[in-house]
């Protein structure tokens, strides 16, 4: 057995990997010069199982910073499961000042401290960088009387039972991007009838059978459900601009005249007082990677959309966040339970 | 007063846990949104249920082969910690120890201690063989969880 | 006609020399992956997808399919040999399985899963070719209320389930949902039964449980019964041969069970594992010997592994011609596809036919590679059972924790195994039936969660689940299938009597 670092290699990466590493050193990549550098294989934690959107992230990095030899150390993926994220921040929160520990982090770290399920939230932990984001999406049945999101909202006013469908639990993401909106319209936010189901996959299912009259959840996951002969029709997106492919034919909320949007951002935050030099050699490492062709090829194929904010920004974004979700749950009266 | 047999004295335990978990059913508190039924409603049945079931075992006759089983002259001369009560007892423990071990020792050392110390205990003579083989079935595990299917493992103080 | 014509162009294109390799790597990887307890397909195949990256999309999908049907292939044999299910699809098999494998006959039960689950594959496949997107239609029929319905008649086998006292059985399947619906409520948010601590929000893991209660308290009963070192039986593997009366008694329940397999996987959320239950517990009460059930009934282990595959096989429709996942399973399988740049749904039958029609075919080879490849293995594999007693205890232990870590990598995980698995010895001391608990433990959450939804979607109306046609008919089911035999008993009373 050789001592060999922690490897985040496929079988069939691996020998490229082993003639990429060195080649990297050798040309002396142009991060070189940061105060600092890695000096053991980075942690880059998923706090949920594989195969979520947490872990896409990891995992994808992780590879495109290999291929590409970016990073003098390996980022090894590793997932750390359960509490809807709480059981990775607990551990990591444990871990202040080490430099070598990243995750991968979306609103779930608000949230999930908001409703009181976790002890630990974004404040606890060191921001590094924003990297990309996804927004919500309206659906109705393909023939469904619904027009507009203006249709569809007037609905619920007159008859709060109306059932509108979601991938996560109430208070979380997609119960908030629905109340918010309701509200931004002159709704109770409360008045949504939100049914949880227990992921975006099946919320669709069921509206394509007909058993809830919309559906709100991620517009990267609903793209490939929508286009000709499809059995859904999208009604309206969170982002501030249209967007690009299937999804250059929705309308924005912006357009059909209510002031709301809502982005599911994901990032990577590093553990409690990360040295700046380690936060500074991260945010310039994730701008290079940004750059890549192996990275740019990876996003479009995933359907999402880069949204790059340094450490310092994302920390104040993430604050902001903080503020508008706790508004809409103490509208909801979820807050502080 | 006659001895309680063996479902009686199983249904007073189930009953107990039934009354256990009922008190912390009626602690779930209620959602803020109304819905028609919250998250109280299924373990208060759940509840209720199994109290009710708890009285039937009680009133129920035990069959035969559940009559607790005398331990044999033969078992009573092992030494203590070879009668079989004590093997269950040790190894659950060894489990445990090892469950937390796992993490500061690694798992290649922790796994083959723990096949070729029960291997052992429980009899196993051939200790060359006993060593080779759990020693083989770790490392090939542990190679095929972290290189092949990418899967971390803890490692401990060793290198692998 | 035309369904001929285009498996003819999906042959062509399983047939590529390329194709073919990945069939072959998928199930062979498959087999491996699903023979070790914990590491299931989902984990397997969601490691897999930066493999599958540059690949054709046609050639990532075979290999991945194959991944996936060769893990529900290989859960078997572990269930068979070591009563420690590989994947939650085949807990079932173990039932009976593992008492043949005691009994001496490891080799007949192995070969009988092997045919079926080839068989169960076979025919899965012809209907996934013939009526898949006829089906598409069927799958998203079922909705909240429909689950709830389908929950409750799955429920009802706990009855047959609990051979020797009945009111133990029920126990067994209330303390089965309890711990299903440990965690945080899907439908409110609301914490249960966590003791306040985070392991517990996402609940407790099925295979937890189930190598607990099936495995580690299996390793427990033989240190407590089987003397450990002194007695050491050679277990025989015995004939992997069947008796011409052996394939007539088989036969009729992997016909049945690979039909009502496919059907289970068509529906979403429901999947192998309850499509394995419900096939079990289907020939179970359908069976003249159904009292031998669970003490190595040949009839035991062909049903359960005839479903699981057909479900596995039919899980692949409303992925094909919906682009919805029906399972965690498929739905990382529908990741990597739109990571290759293929979106399934209505539009790939025309867009990427050779997707399509390339997997269907690739699957009837896949099966052909998976019983070539298992059959001869068998007495190989078998041969674990030569093992010196002590040695093999102390390895089951092993893979089993492996198992769990690996799945959740939480030391807490590794001690609810070891809860469990004294859990599961009390229940064998005491005479309470495991399975039941097994069976409520994956039926009972989608129960509660489906009523509540259908009832937060009909406003709080009950009559929602009576006013569902589908969801009535399977509500009149289940109470047939509760009083039938019980009438049935009544009947043949009076009649002694008389």
């Amino acid at each position: 057995m050789t001592a060999t670092p922690l490897t985040s290699r496929k079988p069939g990466l691996k020998r490229l990997a082993l003639l990429a590493l060195p080649l990297a050193a050798l040309a002396g990549t142009s991060t070189a010069q940061a105060d600092w550098e890695p000096t053991r294989p980075v942690e880059f934690i998923a706090p949920a199982n594989p195969g979520g959107g947490w872990d896409t992230l990891v995992r994808t990095v992780s590879r495109v910073l290999q291929e590409e030899g970016l990073a003098e150390r390996n980022f090894a993926p590793i997932n750390v499961p359960g509490g809807g994220g709480a059981v990775a921040w607990a551990q990591i929160a444990r871990d202040g000042g080490n430099p070598h520990k990243l995750f991968a982090t979306s609103p779930p770290i608000i949230l999930v401290p908001l409703a009181g399920t976790s002890r630990f939230d974004h404040s606890d932990f060191t921001p590094i960088a924003r990297l990309i984001t996804d927004y919500s999406i309206v659906l109705v049945p393909a023939d469904s009387e619904y027009q507009d999101l203006n249709d569809l909202l007037e609905a619920v006013r007159e008859n709060p039972s109306l059932s509108i469908g979601g991938g996560s639990a109430p208070g979380s993401m997609d119960h908030i991007s629905m109340a918010g909106l309701a509200a931004a319209a002159g709704l109770e936010a409360a008045s949504v009838n939100y049914i949880a189901f227990s992921g975006g996959g099946e919320a669709m299912t069921n509206l394509m059978g007909g058993h809830v009259a919309a559906v709100i959840t991620g517009a990267g996951e609903a793209a490939g459900q929508l286009g000709e002969g499809s059995g859904i029709r999208a009604l309206g997106v969170s982002s501030p601009e249209r967007l690009s492919g299937v999804l250059a034919e929705v309308p924005t909320y912006q357009e059909q005249g209510i002031d709301y949007g809502f982005d599911i951002w994901r990032g990577v935050m590093g553990t409690p007082d990360m040295p700046e030099e380690a936060v500074a050699y991260y945010e310039a490492l994730f701008v290079e990677m940004l750059e890549t062709e192996g990275w740019q090829q990876a996003r479009d194929q995933l359907g999402w959309l880069d949204a790059y904010q340094d450490g310092e920004t994302f920390g104040a974004f993430l604050d902001a966040q903080r503020e508008q979700f706790s508004e809409i749950l103490g509208d909801l009266g979820l807050l502080g339970r | 007063m006659t001895r309680l047999n063996t479902n009686q004295i199983l249904a007073i335990l189930i009953a107990l846990l039934a009354l256990g978990y009922l008190a912390m059913a009626f602690q779930i508190p209620s959602f803020p949104l109304p819905r028609p039924v919250d998250s109280d409603l299924f373990p208060k049945v759940l509840g209720f249920v199994l109290l009710g079931l708890a009285g039937l075992l009680f009133l129920e006759r035990p069959g035969v082969d559940e009559v607790p089983h005398e331990p044999s002259a033969e078992e009573r001369a092992l030494p203590l910690l070879l009668r079989p009560w004590s093997r269950v007892v040790i190894t659950a423990l060894a489990i445990a120890a090892y469950a937390l071990l796992l993490v500061p020792l690694g798992f290649v050392l922790t796994s083959t201690a723990l096949v070729f110390g029960l291997a052992r205990y429980y009899g196993y003579r051939r200790y060359g063989v006993n060593l080779a083989t759990a020693l083989g079935v770790v490392l090939v595990l542990y190679l095929l969880m972290t290189r092949v299917m990418d899967v971390y493992l803890p490692t401990g103080p060793l290198p692998l | 006609m035309e369904s001929l014509n285009n498996l003819m162009y999906g042959f062509g294109i399983a047939l590529e020399p390329m194709n073919l390799v990945y069939v072959f790597a998928g199930v062979f990887a498959g087999t491996i992956i699903g023979m070790l307890p914990g590491l299931g397909p989902i984990s397997a195949l969601a490691l897999m997808i930066p493999l599958t990256f540059a690949m054709e999309p046609s050639s990532g999908l075979i290999l991945m399919a194959g991944v996936y049907y060769g893990a529900i292939f290989g859960g078997s044999t572990s269930s068979i040999l070591l009563n420690a299910p590989g994947v939650a699809g085949t807990v079932a098999t173990s039932f009976d399985g593992y008492p043949l494998a005691k009994q001496g006959l490891a080799g007949k039960a192995l070969a009988i899963a092997a045919y079926a689950s080839f068989v169960g594959g076979t025919i899965s496949i012809v209907f996934l070719m013939l009526v898949a997107p006829l089906l598409g239609k069927v799958a998203v029929s079922f909705g909240p209320a429909e689950y709830f319905a389908l929950m409750v008649l799955g429920l009802t086998a706990v009855v047959s389930l609990s051979d020797k006292s009945l009111v133990k059985g029920l126990i067994a399947a209330v303390v089965g949902v309890m711990i299903s619906i440990i965690g945080i409520d899907l439908q409110t948010g609301t914490e249960r039964y966590t003791l306040g601590t985070l392991h517990l929000l996402d609940g407790i893991d099925f295979l937890v449980v189930a190598l607990g209660i099936f495995a580690l308290a299996e390793v427990f009963y033989m240190l407590l019964r089987g003397g450990g070192g002194k007695e050491q039986p050679r277990n025989a593997i015995g004939s992997l041969k069947l008796s011409k009366s052996e394939v007539k008694d088989i036969a009729p329940p992997i016909g049945r069970s690979s039909v009502l397999g496919f059907f289970t996987g068509v529906l979403p959320g429901a999947g192998a594992t309850i499509g394995s239950f419900l096939g079990y517990s289907m020939e179970k009460r359908l069976a003249k010997d159904g009292d031998t059930f669970g003490k190595g009934n040949i009839k035991g282990v062909a049903a359960p592994e005839a479903a699981n595959n057909a479900a596995c096989t039919g899980s692949f429709v409303p992925l094909l011609t919906l682009g919805v996942p029906g399972s965690g399973t498929t739905a990382v399988l529908l990741g990597a596809l739109l990571v290759m740049g293929v979106t399934p749904g209505p539009a790939m039958l025309v867009d990427r036919p050779d997707v399509f029609w390339g997997v269907i075919a690739s699957m009837y080879i896949g099966n052909i590679f998976l019983l070539v490849l298992n059959l001869p293995l068998i007495p190989l594999i078998a041969k674990i059972l030569d093992m010196p007693r002590p040695l093999l205890l102390a390895l089951i232990l092993i893979f089993c924790m492996v198992g769990v870590y690996g799945m959740s990598f939480s030391i807490f995980d590794l001690l609810l195994l070891l809860g469990f698995g004294l859990i599961g010895l009390g229940m064998r001391l005491f005479g309470f039936p495991t399975a039941p608990l097994i069976l409520a433990l994956i039926l009972g959450d989608i129960m509660e969660e489906s009523m509540r939804r259908a009832l937060q979607i009909s406003g709080g109306d009950w009559m929602t689940f009576i006013d569902k046609p589908i969801s009535l008919a399977l509500l009149v089911v289940a109470a047939l299938s509760l009083t039938l035999p019980l009438i049935k008993k009544l009947v043949v009373a009076r009649r002694a009597r008389v």
